[in-house]
């Protein structure tokens, strides 16, 4: 395999793990979310599982494929250099490099939060054990998950848009921090 | 300048091919869990606000390419990459124009005088079924013209990301 086809999959394998993540981002946000204000609220709750369910696999698969594809592009385009010489803090290429990493980081921290802590609460049934008063508890503890759930969504949609600002800065130039 | 450019062209392109792959591995899916009443009421719903998604998406691929022609950026396309977007682009733009103004349209058609509720299921189901083949064509040509757009030449716009 020549660095020409080396180059050809990592771009395109780095292109689609953006496609996935920041498309279907807007697709969950702008097309499916407003929709489900169309069907009954359980048949909406039911909905909004079971698509929550299957784009998180779409969204770690694209977080994972972004580091992997992003470093066979790094080095089949000889940018190492970059890494090994230490520029990567003083030149504008290598700090926006680095800011690709760190935000990449807080996109996996913020999915695992959805993922390992908000989706669980969701998920779960209320049980009627303990009385009405702790149906209360758990149903309010659901809204404030769904909320933060929400919150975390359209933060990460926001910051998957300034990485892709920053990576086609390098792409086109030489960075822009 | 060229930066925004190429941003701009990288993201419809990501917001192009994401829908389109959100459609069929997440909505497709979806389906079973939803009844049909509901489902035929979704998808009229998903189908007006995807197809302005996609319009914009492919003015705005359109746009930016022209422009980085004519602000002469730096890597210009080869004339092989741009008869390859612009074929996979014209395919694209006309199966969001068929399927917006015919395809659609007709799987959510009313009763029509003289007609049973039998040929009407069977005329909307037949618009469904085209519009199943024709997204699997969008999606197909999408993930073509993503090839083309990512292909490392230079540093024209979808040169590499």
């Amino acid at each position: 395999m020549t660095a020409t086809w080396v180059q050809v999959l990592a771009s395109y394998l780095h292109l689609l793990a953006v496609a996935v993540y920041v498309g279907g981002s807007v697709a969950m946000e702008f097309v499916l979310g407003p929709a489900q204000r169309f069907v009954p609220p359980a048949q909406a709750q039911v909905l909004a599982q079971k698509s929550a369910d299957r784009f998180l696999v779409l969204v770690w698969s694209s977080l994972a494929l972004l580091p992997v594809s992003g470093m066979l592009l790094f080095f089949s385009l000889s940018d190492q250099n970059l890494v090994s010489s230490g520029d990567i803090f003083t030149t504008g290429s290598g700090r926006t490099l680095l800011a690709m990493m760190v935000l990449w980081a807080v996109l996996v921290v913020n999915g695992s939060v959805i993922t390992f802590v908000y989706r669980p609460r969701l998920a779960a049934k209320a049980s009627g054990r303990g009385g009405g008063a702790r149906v209360g508890e758990q149903v309010e503890a659901m809204q404030v998950a769904a909320r933060r759930v929400s919150w975390l969504t359209r933060a990460d949609l926001v910051i998957a848009l300034v990485v892709v600002l920053l990576g086609a800065s390098l792409a086109y130039g030489n960075g822009i921090l | 300048m060229h930066t925004a450019l190429g941003y701009v062209f990288t993201i419809e392109w990501a917001v192009y091919v994401g829908g389109a792959l959100f459609m069929e591995l997440v909505w497709r899916p979806l389906q079973r869990y939803v009844p049909p009443g509901q489902t035929g009421v979704l998808c009229n719903v998903m189908g007006r606000r995807y197809r302005w998604l996609a319009i914009a998406s492919l003015v705005a691929i359109a746009a930016t390419c022209v422009a980085w022609q004519a602000t002469g950026g730096p890597g210009r396309l080869s004339v092989a990459r741009w008869l390859a977007l612009g074929a996979a682009w014209v395919v694209l733009a006309s199966l969001v124009t068929v399927m917006g103004l015919l395809v659609h349209p007709r799987s959510h058609a009313r009763i029509e005088p003289g007609e049973d509720r039998a040929e009407l299921k069977r005329r909307r189901m037949r618009s469904i079924r085209v519009m199943d083949v024709l997204l699997r064509i969008e999606l197909g040509v999408a993930l073509v013209g993503a090839l083309v757009a990512a292909w490392p030449h230079g540093s024209g716009p979808g040169a590499s990301l």
